[in-house]
């Protein structure tokens, strides 16, 4: 073994707070080896982030290291004092934050910025930072760095920002490079080039890699080696190739099976149940135990240790070996059989859409004086125009799903928004059953709106701190006078909680009493109350970990199969998207440009836009070779 | 584990309650138990220090300052409270219609406002009791309506925010009624701020009706306020600090018991600070 650049042995973190400690990180080991990168994958509250900061020495003040050492080439770093720490951070090992939208200080210029640790930490003079700044953005791909030092960061597109960020890294010629969901934030096609360029920086550099992602098939894209982490356990590492190809822990399984895949349509996804546990309530033996398909007598309520399958690729279960091959689909009891959808007649069609535009005006557009001043020719006027939709037609059928796919600023949000009423259209014809929503007055919109609902992106958003589940559940029933008691209300209200597989008690519950995937079962309940048949979904599975988001599009297609609903379903995500729609449509700059069945637009895209949108998804397959075929 | 919150035990919101009461209690029979008329005065006694006969001492006319104090509490509380309630129940309603309708209707209140701002609100006092024979309940009027701005402006911004939260586009989405929208799904969500800032704005109530009092615009003297008494006091602070302490504690007292009452009601109001766990 060479010896490595950056040792983590056995590190346990607690977090104090007043007299309780709770543990955040336990029994921790990994090296990085020089040239390598090591992905860290977990869902949110796994400890990763924490990782990444005891990687750098930057931990916050109730984070006390139990047990262990970080050591980076042979050095501990938690032996030296703060000053070496720092000398470290500056000269050996760079971090990159995951949003690059506010990573960077607004009021300062670009080129400053990233030569700031030049000037700092290396002792160059003004000219020579410029000089070696220049160098750095080209290498990071920006064509004209001289611009780009002279701009503001608002001036600069998300993917620029990032170039910036991981140049301004790079400043002190770091040995390891730590990115904590570096890509996260950007559009599928700009992860894509910024992935690329990391693995040619790491070619070029020989530089190291800590990745911190959520997503599976970005690690599977950049990483050597992948550590599992869970509740603060890593539960399974190894070459990326074979713990993502041939996983050997239940929780990496469970993980596989909860990932809608590209083309997968109707393939029912099989999420983990149960949730991450709280740091103080985390089961005694196995912290995966409660949770484990696979868990079988006594040993699982033992403390796990890692177990050696192949050279370097090591499982936290007893059951490891035994349970290599299987997956996780096989072992989950759930084996009902996705119920037999009824034949969608094309007759009516739910949702029609003509000619759709919404122009949004930028600047003073309530200051006539303004643009007088500007002047009176009418391209001024153009210009300070935006058209957030530009010309779309669409239609739905009923009991039909139809995916929305683009990017951030294409215009699909304000689709969305216009066909439940909350932005008016600039032009175009939309009706729904029907009936027209444009020209509707306020009581006929209200009637056109109870047919048509939506589902919101973000559930710690979308629900009414103040309010109880039965007062969110209830309000759209009385408005629309679909209860005539309060008893019958009641009543309904159990019903919609059951629809979304919830358990009466959550009635009188707040909403911070729960998790993000309850919330959002609590959402999509509320765009039922009023019996729609039509549901927008804006992006509603996007802000939940991969085991939640499986079980709410499974939830999502039951309620389809069950009461006919029919979605317009937003999101960023192809493989989501083609998981659940029947047909797909690609928007682009505001209008669509390619629209087809899911299977034939995945398999032969024909639009060049779309093409690159598929050709930029990060998958396991892709990357990291296909798995084992699992029985279904 | 979170603790949970034992019910018995005294909060701050209890102890400012209590003290609230004790100084209303003070302020309706004050004036029946008040040692000496608020306005005999007596030559002898001027400027004498806190004795047996005068607990708290005299001030400039021999008066005595325990019962001005019992005298005065009434009027303050009355301006302190009352100028207050009305920014809040003039200013909530219209910084809520501006946050939310936005557009014109933005426009025209927030414009208003501008100019209210810009004119100094001892000014503005003068401004509109210059015309009329001043009274206490006209003070209190010109108080409040100088606070009103600022409890627009807060209203306002909070609205903003709380109307691009997902919950309130998605009552939007069912074509929900304005009203139910503004009262029933932003207002419980901007009560916070509002309540904290009415418990400073309070204070400064009974200060600014303390300095147009003082300027002859609002409670006339002989008759006692504590913001009017401060402000008498001024000249002797150094040779007769008693004068200006008296009112000055029981000002703070005040303060101190609006603003636990303050912080108190918000967290009764939140249910993310209600332990309890259903």
């Amino acid at each position: 073994m060479t010896a490595s650049l950056l040792s983590v042995r056995n590190l346990c973190i607690d977090f104090v707070t007043g007299q309780t400690a709770s543990q955040a990180l336990r029994n921790i080991s990994f090296d990085i080896e020089p040239g390598r990168a090591l992905g860290l994958v977990g869902e949110s509250g796994s400890g990763k982030s924490t990782l990444a900061l005891a990687a750098l020495g930057l931990l916050d003040k109730e984070a006390r290291i139990r047990e262990g050492s970080v050591t980076f080439r042979g050095a501990d770093l938690y032996a030296m004092t703060e000053d070496g720490r720092r000398a470290l951070r500056g000269d050996k090992i760079s971090i990159v934050f995951q949003d690059p939208f506010t990573s960077l200080n607004p009021s300062l210029r670009v080129g400053r910025q990233i030569a700031e640790p030049l000037l700092v930490h290396r002792g160059f003079t003004p000219q020579q930072a410029d000089a070696e700044c220049i160098r750095l953005l080209e290498e990071v791909g920006i064509h004209d760095p001289r611009k780009m030092m002279r701009s503001y960061p608002h001036q600069l597109s998300g993917g620029m920002k990032q170039r910036a960020l991981i140049a301004a890294a790079l400043a002190c010629d770091p040995e390891l490079l730590i990115l904590d969901e570096p890509t996260t934030a950007l559009d599928v096609t700009v992860e894509a080039q910024i992935l690329e360029l990391l693995r040619q920086l790491r070619a070029t550099r020989n530089l190291s890699m800590l990745f911190i992602s959520h997503n599976l098939g970005v690690i599977a894209r950049v990483c050597d080696d992948v550590c599992v982490l869970y509740a603060g356990e890593v539960l399974e590492q190894g070459p990326t190739h074979r713990v993502l190809v041939d996983p050997r822990h239940p929780y990496t399984k469970g993980l596989l099976a909860s990932l809608p895949q590209l083309g997968g349509r109707r393939h029912r996804l099989v999420p983990i149940p149960g949730r991450l546990p709280h740091p103080s309530a985390r089961p005694a033996g196995c912290v995966f135990s409660d949770r484990c398909a696979f868990a079988q007598g006594e040993r699982c309520a033992q403390p796990q240790s890692m177990a050696a399958q192949e050279s370097g690729h090591d499982s936290r279960c007893w059951r490891s070996l035994e349970l290599a091959g299987q997956g996780w689909r096989a072992a989950t009891a759930e084996q009902v059989p996705p119920a037999p959808r009824p034949a969608r007649t094309q007759a009516l069609p739910m949702v029609t859409v003509q000619g759709l535009e919404r122009t949004f005006e930028v600047g003073g557009w309530r200051n006539p004086l303004a643009r007088l001043l500007r002047g009176r020719d009418a391209d001024a006027a153009e210009l300070s125009r935006v058209k957030a939709v530009d010309g779309v037609s669409l239609s739905v059928g009923a009991g039909e799903v139809v995916g929305l796919v683009g990017e951030s600023g294409c215009g699909k949000t304000t689709l969305g928004r216009c066909l439940i009423n909350l932005v008016h259209p600039s032009a175009g014809q939309i009706r729904i059953d029907g009936k027209d929503l444009v020209t509707a007055d306020a009581r006929a919109r209200r009637a056109i709106l109870k047919d048509a609902q939506m589902v919101f992106q973000n559930p710690d958003s979308s629900l009414n701190p103040r309010k109880t589940v039965r007062e969110i559940l209830a309000r759209p029933m009385q408005l629309f006078g679909l209860a005539d008691s309060a008893s019958e209300l009641d009543r309904q209200v159990l019903e919609l909680l059951d629809t979304v597989r919830l358990g009466a008690h959550y009635a009188d519950r707040y909403p911070h009493q729960m998790s993000g995937g309850e919330k959002q079962r609590i959402g999509i309940a509320r765009a039922l109350a009023t019996r729609p048949r039509f549901i927008v979904c804006d992006e509603a599975v996007s802000a939940l970990d991969v085991s939640v988001q499986a079980s709410i599009l499974n939830l999502l297609a039951d309620l389809r199969d069950q009461l006919g609903v029919a979605y317009l379903f937003i999101s960023h995500d192809l493989a989501v998207v083609s998981h659940i729609a029947d047909r797909i449509c690609v928007m682009h700059k505001g209008r669509i440009v390619e629209e087809g069945a899911t299977e034939t637009l995945i398999a032969h895209p024909r639009h060049p836009y779309t093409q690159k949108l598929l050709s930029s998804v990060s998958s396991i397959e892709k990357h990291a070779g296909h798995a084992a075929p699992m029985p279904a | 584990m979170p603790e949970r919150r034992n019910p018995r035990k005294i909060t701050g919101l209890h102890i400012g309650l209590a003290l609230l009461l004790f100084i209303v209690a003070i302020a309706v029979i004050g004036p029946s138990v008040s040692p000496y008329e608020m306005d005999a005065t007596s030559l002898e006694q001027r400027l004498a220090a806190p004795s047996a006969m005068h607990w708290l001492g005299t001030d400039e006319f021999g008066r005595d300052v325990l019962s001005r104090m019992l005298n005065g509490a009434r009027s303050s509380l009355v301006m302190g409270f009352g100028a207050t309630l009305f920014s809040v129940l003039v200013g909530v309603p219209l910084g809520l219609a501006a946050g939310y309708f936005k557009g014109y209707t933005d426009d025209v209140i927030m414009r208003v406002i501008d100019v209210m701002i810009s004119i100094p609100p001892v000014i503005l006092g003068l401004l509109i009791l210059s015309f009329t024979p001043p009274s206490l309940w006209k003070t209190t009027l010109a108080v409040g309506l100088v606070y009103v701005p600022i409890m627009v402006r807060l209203t306002r911004s909070v609205t903003l925010e709380v109307c691009g939260e997902e919950y309130v586009q998605s009552a939007r989405a069912r074509a929900e009624y304005n009203g139910y929208i503004l009262f029933s799904e932003i207002l419980p969500n901007a009560w916070p701020a509002i309540i904290v800032e009415s418990a400073l704005r309070v204070t400064f109530a009974i200060l600014l009706g303390a300095a147009l009092s003082f300027l002859g615009l609002g409670v006339q003297p002989p008759a006692s306020d504590w913001g009017l008494m401060i402000a008498e006091a001024r000249p002797f602070i150094a040779s007769a600090p008693w004068i200006a302490c008296a009112p000055g504690i029981a000002l703070c007292l005040t303060v101190m018991a609006i603003n636990l009452i303050g912080d108190g009601l918000r967290e009764r109001l939140d249910p993310r600070l209600n332990r309890s766990r259903a």
